[in-house]
């Protein structure tokens, strides 16, 4: 029973995850607050979005993504006084604004399967008895001789690392050098 | 800060495995309504957990036939014939014994590399009538009907209204002839013979699955709700054949090919009709009238065509076209008259919408 935008937010937004995550990532020094930094992103998207549903919503979503960044840096005073010109052009790449449908068959299909493989032996097997064989999970911890308890702890674990590996797509390539500075990461380096 | 999204997510994915688990009853569900409605971050939290959840069903396209309880394991998706394609038989005439351990280890990839060779054989020439035949019937539906049929291999075929479907099943192919309607096959596994709809000019060839194939004047539609299924030209064997996995809805007009993929409910939703239900979602007036006609002697006709584009939402029953019509004058501008067999749809005059 989605609401309207329920439905847009899962169709116009959360396909464009894995360009998102690209950008945060490029764009902000701590890898461990992408995730957060992403959620906020879809918190404020979201928000806007009840209000009224915006006309671009990829476009949206970066503006976003990039005023999030923006009021962050100043809020933690990261950067010096002299740097704050520069967040202004916290730009978008080309790739970034590419479709990037996870919808498009056959590597949407390739996409999940990797997701699955990646899931922990027996997270994967239930996952796997769950949701292709359409198994109740009452009867998978039948099968495996396990409690339901933790048949239900591992479709939990299973669908958040689904959902990083299905939307957010591979690991991030080139982990961003810690020394790198607060211009290099404003945009500069382009 | 770090954590606040984090723990959200946990919390949203337990409630995710909760619901999931079964036996959900509407006070868990009013549980579930108010955390999510407490906090935009529970919300979005949790509809990015579900839609992957739910996308992962797709999965059963690779499941097509399999045995039951057998996991794969990591990596073999390459392997199958979906990814690899029409690359099949090259791999087959290399390395034979790789294909015997393979078939061994991997029956239902190898069954539907089988089937795909069966099909690419038979684009290459074969003739249907030089096999043996071992059974015939023919099945026809009045309008508003809906019969289900049992085929001898085990398949079931579920007719809708105003339907002919012709059967001729041989040793060595499933093979069905849609000439008008509507028919959802699920289909039992069986990788020697090839299930094949013919409809419109087009072949179907599912491998253990669950479709549904519709023909409207010059126009066919395959859902597919389970498995796999491979939708080719059956005039022009060159062009290249679509992939269709569970989710997929693909609309044929002439040589036009269009796949949209969808959520599995959507594409069962489109499938209601087998309960005597049709769901519209923004439908356009037009549309949804078209699915009442087809079931309903009683035709119902837009006068004026500025009513075409109105958007339409809801579940209504297929043999019930006087509810619609009653709501449709409810909420619409739109006004019917009964004339003769027709119901016939006008705009309501600027007198009448005014008060």
């Amino acid at each position: 029973m989605g609401s309207r935008v329920d439905d847009w937010f899962v169709r116009e937004v959360l396909v464009h995850e894995q360009a998102l995550m690209r950008f945060l990532r490029r764009n902000w020094r701590d890898r461990d607050e992408v995730p957060d930094l992403r959620q906020e992103v879809y918190v404020r998207v979201y928000e806007a979005a009840t209000r009224r549903l915006p006309d671009s919503p990829k476009s949206f979503l970066f503006a976003t993504a990039r005023n999030l960044l923006v009021d962050r840096v100043r809020h933690q005073r990261i950067v010096p006084i002299t740097a704050v010109g520069d967040i202004e052009q916290l730009h978008v790449m080309k790739d970034e604004l590419e479709p990037c449908r996870w919808l498009g068959g056959r590597e949407a299909l390739a996409r999940l399967a990797r997701a699955l493989d990646r899931l922990p032996d027996r997270c994967r097997e239930v996952v796997w008895l769950r949701r292709i064989e359409d198994l109740p999970q009452k009867e998978i911890a039948r099968r495996l001789g396990i409690s339901e308890k933790t048949v239900e702890k591992h479709i939990a674990k299973g669908s958040r690392m689904l959902a990083d590996h299905f939307h957010g797509g591979s690991d991030p390539g080139v982990a961003p050098g810690k020394l790198r500075s607060a211009r290099a990461w404003l945009g500069q380096s382009t | 800060m770090t954590n606040v999204h984090r723990q959200i997510e946990r919390d949203a994915a337990l409630w995710l495995a909760r619901r999931d688990a079964g036996g959900w009853a509407d006070r868990q569900q009013a549980g579930l309504d108010a955390w999510l409605a407490e906090n935009t971050a529970h919300r979005v939290a949790f509809l990015r957990l579900e839609a992957a959840w739910q996308e992962s069903a797709r999965l059963q396209a690779f499941a097509a036939g399999e045995v039951a309880g057998r996991i794969p394991a990591r990596g073999e998706w390459a392997r199958s014939p979906y990814f690899t394609g029409s690359q099949a038989r090259a791999v087959v005439g290399r390395d034979r014994r790789t294909v015997q351990r393979k078939r061994r280890r991997w029956p239902v990839f190898a069954g539907i590399a089988a089937s795909l060779l069966v099909t690419a054989a038979l684009a290459g020439g074969f003739v249907w009538r030089n096999y043996t035949r071992v059974d015939h019937a023919t099945w026809q539906t009045a309008m508003g009907a809906r019969q289900v049929v049992r085929l001898p291999d085990g398949s079931t075929a579920t007719l809708g209204s105003e339907t002919d479907l012709r059967m001729a099943f041989s040793r060595g192919k499933r093979y069905l002839e849609l000439s008008r309607g509507e028919a959802f096959f699920d289909v039992a596994h069986d990788a020697a013979r090839p299930f094949v709809v013919h409809a419109n000019g087009y072949r179907v060839t599912a491998v253990g699955t669950r479709f549904d194939v519709r023909r409207d004047a010059g126009q066919l539609r395959v859902v597919v709700t389970r498995g796999l299924v491979r939708l080719q030209s059956a005039h022009d064997p060159a062009k290249p054949p679509a992939m269709l996995p569970a989710g997929s809805i693909a609309t044929v007009a002439g040589d036009d090919v269009a796949i949209s993929r969808v959520t599995l409910d959507e594409a069962r939703e489109a499938l209601s009709w087998r309960s005597g239900f049709v769901v519209f979602h923004r439908t356009p007036l037009a549309e949804a009238v078209r699915e009442f006609n087809r079931y309903n002697p009683r035709q119902i006709v837009i006068a004026d065509p500025s009513l075409d584009a109105l958007r339409v939402g809801g579940n209504f029953r297929l043999d019930n076209s006087d509810a619609f019509v009653r709501l449709m004058q409810a909420v619409f501008p739109v006004q019917a008259q009964q004339r003769g067999r027709e119901i016939v749809l006008t705009r309501k005059s600027q007198a009448h919408t005014a008060h």
